[in-house]
């Protein structure tokens, strides 16, 4: 039997214009008129305070678009067209400058508007379901709840409701409408040459998108090529970190070898240090004229100095190299909780057929391990995307070349973006490569998970 | 009775209108300054408040560095001080967005007590935009009288031959676009704002040739490239002569001692003449913030901290060169080495007014490659992607 979800009122729960099209139907003088003055049915039965409650809000919200949010909505499709106004004063002998349209004050207070405005639509709806709700109640003849009543139940059955607002005001307030705001800015021209409040900058459409896939031949080569070194750069970091991290946990698990616990005190101590902390070191000690180069030269093992961090070769070979140092920790951490899961008699069967170390290891960890830990090597590799702190703090991205545009050799996206933004104020452009950063994340994510997701369905991995 | 109380009432309204105006509104004016200046900034204003005592101000003084000023201010303009100093580099982007205010008091007096140079960077179009703080902003050569003299400092070839003979290095960070534009300036290239783009011709034939000299420069054995820090570490010890400003000379004084010795750039060998090298002029000047609240005070305020007795207690208490012209010519600042290795160099110093922000990363591009000796591409390609770089729109 199809099990059609209908509140106790008989109007449909899913279908926003459905539900509202049974009400109006169905609904008789007051409830219509709850359309327009929201509250009206709930005070005609008798609800008075819960009515004059939703007809308050109803007032606010109105006022505040009037007073506040108009002046902004209203300039959101041109993003302002007068600027600031620059007036000779005779009397004082000089320029009063009078503040125009301010296009980023415009753009946010549009969208935290707009916001509001969803979220009015959603408690509009609300008062027409408890105007419903009551006007169906005293058709039959049940007692209404009475105001008192209606707070106990946010209180008890409702819970969920009263629990889950705060979290999801701080979550809508400082998520959603920052993330709302910079992706829009990136269909805007906000650069260094239009800075509000002395200029404008308005819509330019899919213009950013077009000149990174290749209008402008600088941008859309640099674009390809610090991409194509992202994925390289995620792919080895994580396969080699994970790998040897494994590597790691066996051999301190090997029967062998004794005082595991102070081995493996000795990894973790390095995830005490803070990361930022070490990194900057390692750009130090790892100086063309640092020590590390000072004590080859000094042991006449080189004559000149080394150039680990401005060749580019040596450049992407030491910034790899250095997250192993970072994380290898983890993974061995991970991984060794794991290795003590397998079950002994496996290794045991092996070794009595006259399989070799190596053959144990593809035939049996190795299977095991990534069968288990395939959520945590996604997450690893699309955090290896986003891995500013490594290529930042050792290289700032460098070395810089002239075929790219403000970028270097080392840049992820998102380092190549921080230098957009800091240094350049190019916050359109940045905006753009940000998309594209979460929709490359957010696709492999899903992509790998549901791959995933189908192996899970094996019972044997044998 | 209802008249008494309605009298009283009309009455107090009245006072209460009439007050705010009885009582004179203290001005308050917010001021920048970087960290090393607090104390001096204050007592400027304490002594200004003693001159003007029918007008003082309360000065709320706020910690932000000179080449932090540009950034602080855009990331919030009407929070932003009333007063802040920045360096000249930096008032192309500040005038673009609006965050000055025209200087129109007293204009003729602040362009005449300056030097051109000075004045020259603070003008935009034909307005005056900040008052001229410092001329110092420049570089130079430093080296050490006891491995290089006289006769090997005019050129660089004589440099780091004097310098590989002892075994030190000379200092300068080619990877950087302020520097290494002295090479091109020099030889005659130009850069140029057309359109509000940039223009460069540091790619014909000539800047190639300028290329070629870099290249064989950063490829010599007594090349080294640094930054501030190994500049007054090494120097003396393994550095014997360093490009760099006056920011850097007390700690030099310290490492040289006697050795002590500064000068103007040298002339670099381009094909078969020795060409003189160039430079950026830099200057700090101090700006009034357009939104202010007070601009009047604003404008007396700012002319005072920059004034000749204001520049004098600068150059005492922060070694740092004047832009007056009369402080300029006193003892003090021409005894001082490296001020007057400024003044020599100043004549073939460049303005930074036609440079826009895109070429810097770029120039820096270029630098870094030839430092890294990477010659997988010829210098015509580099430069020519160089200045591709600069010039995009």
């Amino acid at each position: 039997m199809v099990q059609q979800t209908i509140t106790r009122t008989g109007a449909p729960k899913r279908g926003f214009f459905r539900e509202l099209a049974h009400i109006y139907r169905h609904g008789d003088g007051a409830t219509k008129l709850s359309f327009l003055l929201m509250g009206v049915g709930c005070i005609r039965r008798g609800q008075i305070l819960k009515g004059l409650m939703y007809l308050a809000c109803q007032v606010l919200f109105i006022w505040y678009i009037i007073e506040f949010a108009w002046q902004y909505l209203s300039k959101l499709n041109t993003l302002g067209t007068t600027g600031m106004q620059r007036v000779w004063s005779e009397e004082r002998q000089l320029f009063v400058r009078t503040p125009g349209d301010n296009s980023l004050l415009i753009l946010l207070f549009s969208v935290m508007s707009l916001l509001l405005l969803a979220a009015f639509i959603g408690l509009w709806r609300a008062s027409l379901r408890s105007c419903y709700k009551a006007q169906v109640l005293s058709q039959q003849g049940k007692k209404l709840p009475t105001f008192a009543e209606d707070l106990r139940t946010l209180g008890n059955e409702r819970f969920h409701m009263t629990l889950l607002t705060m979290p999801s005001l701080m979550v809508i307030a400082f998520t959603v409408l920052p993330t709302v705001f910079m992706v829009l800015l990136a269909f805007t021209n906000f650069d260094a040459n239009h800075q509000p409040p002395g200029n404008m900058f308005t819509w330019v459409g899919l213009e950013n998108f077009r000149n990174l896939f290749g209008a402008k031949p600088m941008m859309g080569n640099t674009f390809a090529k610090v991409l194509g070194w992202t994925f390289i750069w995620a792919v080895i970091a994580t396969f080699s970190n994970y790998i040897l991290g494994m590597l790691v946990a066996i051999f301190i698990n090997n029967r062998g070898i004794k005082l595991k616990g102070m081995w493996r005190t000795i990894f973790v101590i390095t995830i005490a240090v803070p990361q930022f902390v070490s990194l900057m070191l390692m750009s130090q000690i790892l100086h063309e004229q640092g020590p590390l180069n000072s004590l080859l030269m000094q042991l006449g093992f080189v004559e000149q100095p080394v150039k680990f961090l401005t060749d580019i070769t040596s450049a992407r070979i030491t910034v790899l190299v250095v997250n192993l140092w970072v994380g290898i920790p983890y993974t061995m951490l991970i991984t060794s909780g794991i290795l003590m899961n397998i079950p002994k008699d496996l290794y045991e069967s092996a070794s009595i057929d006259g399989a070799s170390p190596m053959r144990m290891f593809f035939s049996i960890t190795l299977p095991y391990m990534l069968f288990v830990t395939t959520p945590y090597l996604i997450t690893a590799f699309v955090g290896n995307i986003n891995n500013f702190n490594v290529i930042f703090l050792l290289t700032r991205g460098g070395p810089l070349v002239t075929e790219y545009y403000q970028a270097g050799k080392t840049d992820l996206l998102v380092t190549w973006l921080y230098r957009l933004t800091v240094d350049r104020q190019d916050y359109s452009l940045a905006s753009t490569i940000g998309i594209f950063v979460f929709l490359i994340s957010a696709g492999l994510s899903l992509i790998v998970f549901n791959l995933s997701g189908s192996s899970r369905r094996e019972e044997e991995f044998q | 009775m209802k008249r008494f109380l309605s009298l009283a009432l009309v009455m107090v309204l009245a006072l209460s209108a009439a007050l705010p105006a009885l009582a004179a509104d203290p001005v308050k004016l917010k001021v920048w300054g970087s960290q090393d200046d607090q104390e001096m900034l204050k007592e400027m204003v304490a002594a200004y408040n003693e001159a003007n005592k029918d007008n003082p101000v309360e000065v709320e003084f706020g910690v932000v560095g000179e080449p932090d000023a540009r950034q602080r201010y855009l990331e919030d303009p009407e929070a932003a001080a009333d007063i802040f100093a920045f360096p000249n580099d930096q008032i192309l982007d500040l005038v673009k967005a609006g965050a000055l205010l025209e200087i129109t008091h007293n204009r003729e007096a602040i362009e005449a007590a300056n030097v051109p140079g000075s004045v020259e960077a603070a003008t935009v179009g034909e307005f005056l935009y900040a008052y001229p703080m410092t001329a110092d902003n420049g570089y130079f050569l430093f080296y050490d009288k006891s491995v290089i003299n006289d006769e090997q400092v005019q050129t660089l070839d004589g440099m780091l031959a004097a310098a590989d003979a002892a075994g030190k290095k000379v200092l300068m960070d080619v990877s950087d676009g302020w520097y290494i534009a002295s090479f091109f300036l020099g030889a005659g290239g130009t850069l140029g704002i057309q359109d509000g783009v940039q223009t460069c011709d540091f790619n014909n034939e000539r800047g190639v040739q300028v290329g070629e000299a870099i290249k064989a420069f950063t490829a010599h054995n007594a090349f080294m490239t640094g930054d501030n820090a190994i500049i007054t570490g090494g120097m003396g010890d393994t550095i014997a002569a360093a490009v760099t400003g006056a920011w850097n000379a007390i700690a030099i004084q310290e490492k040289l001692g006697e050795n002590y010795a500064a000068t103007k750039l040298p002339t670099f060998t381009l094909g078969d003449e020795q060409v003189q090298m160039g430079s950026f002029g830099g200057y700090k000047l101090m700006g009034v913030n357009a939104l202010t609240q007070y601009p009047e005070a604003a404008m007396a305020l700012g002319e005072w901290l920059t004034n000749e007795a204001n520049q004098l207690k600068r150059f005492e208490v922060r070694q740092l060169g004047p832009s007056n012209i009369k402080v300029g010519e006193s003892d003090a600042v021409k005894a001082n080495v490296a001020l007057s290795a400024l003044a020599a160099q100043s004549q073939y110093a460049t303005s930074q007014k036609e440079v826009l922000g895109n070429y810097w990363l770029h120039a820096e591009a270029f630098g870094a490659t030839m430092e890294a000796k990477d010659y997988s591409k010829d210098i015509k390609t580099l430069l020519d992607e160089m200045v591709a770089g600069i010039t995009a729109p």
